[in-house]
């Protein structure tokens, strides 16, 4: 156990030390440049690929290669899962065990707090929780968000090119042997993937699955009765007064489960967008190993924002089915 | 004013609200960490119980971030 686990370091070292060096002469060379950005999606085409009569055009962007990357992950994953656990080992090793581990987590955490209902509700946490972290996690593989297609924009920057048929941008100064064509438009990079997460189209669509899928849950449970969560009638005639604030506070719920959409969704755009923000900015201020502290922030960012996701979809699931009682609902979120 | 230089200081300024949900976040998890002390077996519980906690205040501080990527980055 103790040789297995040994890190090579006389020979890793090196590596280090030879990414170093290869990163600061590439950093030399082609110094890197904050790319311009924008907050939606980028299109691989101007002309849409078809059009819905009702809905308008479709585009497709880069966020949907990466939803489709992730989806291709996901159950590349689940089929090396199900063939470590129809093998018959009793103890799954590698990515089966690291799985495992993170799917008894989840299912404990589920069952503490859903009790009854946790078999019914564990498969959004844990759906929810695999693929934001799969998704996050793209964020960390180099070439995401810097290879893609040129572009001539307005906001562009000069191109050079470093082998036939590859090129880059560099920075204004820079590329003066071909200012010629540089200096009516310059061109800027559209990525052929780009973090899925920093499309607000799928954290609103996963907030959405996550609401909706939480009514349902409570409907479930409590049957109609559920409703009157919301639209509270029930003590209006006998206790005038209090019914009516009761009222009151079923429609303060209501918006409450509506604003559940916009901080799910918010939260988990704003993080990854801010942190592949300042990635971009490190990787231009310091272009040489600064940016690996970085991107180990974002792999714990990822990490926290995939599993509050799952999280918080869980306890307001648990706490829907849980029913409300009489006025026992008092730590409204 | 140019508009350039209005959107950067109203980027600055959005970011104020953030020291409420770090205000927020410092007393949630010190409380969380008092309680841990005082009784180590519940530190589970305490501990998601506070992990939420700090999820809904920082949803405020993302909240601001989000503005604040908004008028920098769109338009």
């Amino acid at each position: 156990m103790e040789r297995t686990r040994k890190w090579r370091w006389g020979v890793n070292r090196w590596f280090v030390l030879l990414f170093i060096i290869l990163g600061a002469v590439a950093a030399g060379s082609y110094a890197p440049v904050l790319p311009h950005i924008q907050l939606p999606a980028e299109k691989y085409s101007h002309t849409p690929l078809f059009t819905i009569p009702v809905i308008g055009p479709f585009y497709w962007t880069n966020t949907l290669t990466a939803m489709v990357l992730a989806d291709i992950l996901l159950l590349l994953l689940a089929l090396v899962v199900r063939r470590a656990a129809t093998s018959g080992e009793l103890i799954p090793r590698g990515i089966a065990g690291a799985v495992e581990g993170l799917l008894e987590v989840i299912y404990n955490l589920t069952e503490s707090t859903a009790g009854k209902w946790a078999k019914s509700i564990f498969p959004y946490f844990a759906t929810i929780t695999l693929l934001v972290l799969v998704v996050n996690w793209m964020e960390l593989i180099p070439g995401v968000d810097s290879i893609g297609i040129l572009e001539e924009s307005e906001h562009g920057f000069p191109v050079k090119e470093v082998a036939p048929g590859i090129a880059t941008i560099v920075k204004a100064d820079a590329g003066e042997e071909n200012a010629g064509e540089a200096e009516h438009a310059g061109y800027s990079l559209i990525p052929y993937v780009r973090v899925l997460s920093t499309d607000l189209n799928f954290t609103v669509g996963l907030a959405l699955v996550s609401v909706v899928m939480t009514q349902v849950f409570g409907f479930r449970a409590l049957g109609a009765g559920y409703f009157s969560k919301f639209i509270n009638v029930g003590g209006l005639f006998k206790r005038p007064i209090f019914g009516v604030i009761d009222f009151g506070v079923g429609l303060l719920e209501l918006i409450s489960e509506i604003s559940k959409i916009l901080s799910f969704s918010f939260r988990l755009f704003g993080n990854i967008f801010a942190g592949s923000v300042l990635l971009f900015v490190i990787g231009t201020l310091v272009p040489v190993f600064a940016q690996s502290i970085f991107l180990m922030l974002e792999f714990a960012v990822g990490l926290i924002q995939a599993v509050v996701f799952g999280m918080l979809t869980m306890v307001f699931m648990a706490q829907a089915t849980a029913g409300h009682g009489d006025h026992g609902d008092e730590h409204a979120h | 004013m140019e508009v350039a230089a209005a959107k950067l200081i109203g980027a600055g300024l959005a970011m104020i609200g953030t020291i409420g949900a770090g205000l927020g976040i410092g007393v949630l998890v010190n409380g969380a960490v008092q309680g841990i002390a005082r009784n180590p077996d519940a530190s589970g519980n305490v501990q998601t119980n506070m992990i939420l906690g700090i999820a809904f205040a920082e949803a405020v501080a993302i909240y601001c971030l989000v503005v604040a990527l908004l008028i920098l980055f769109v338009g």
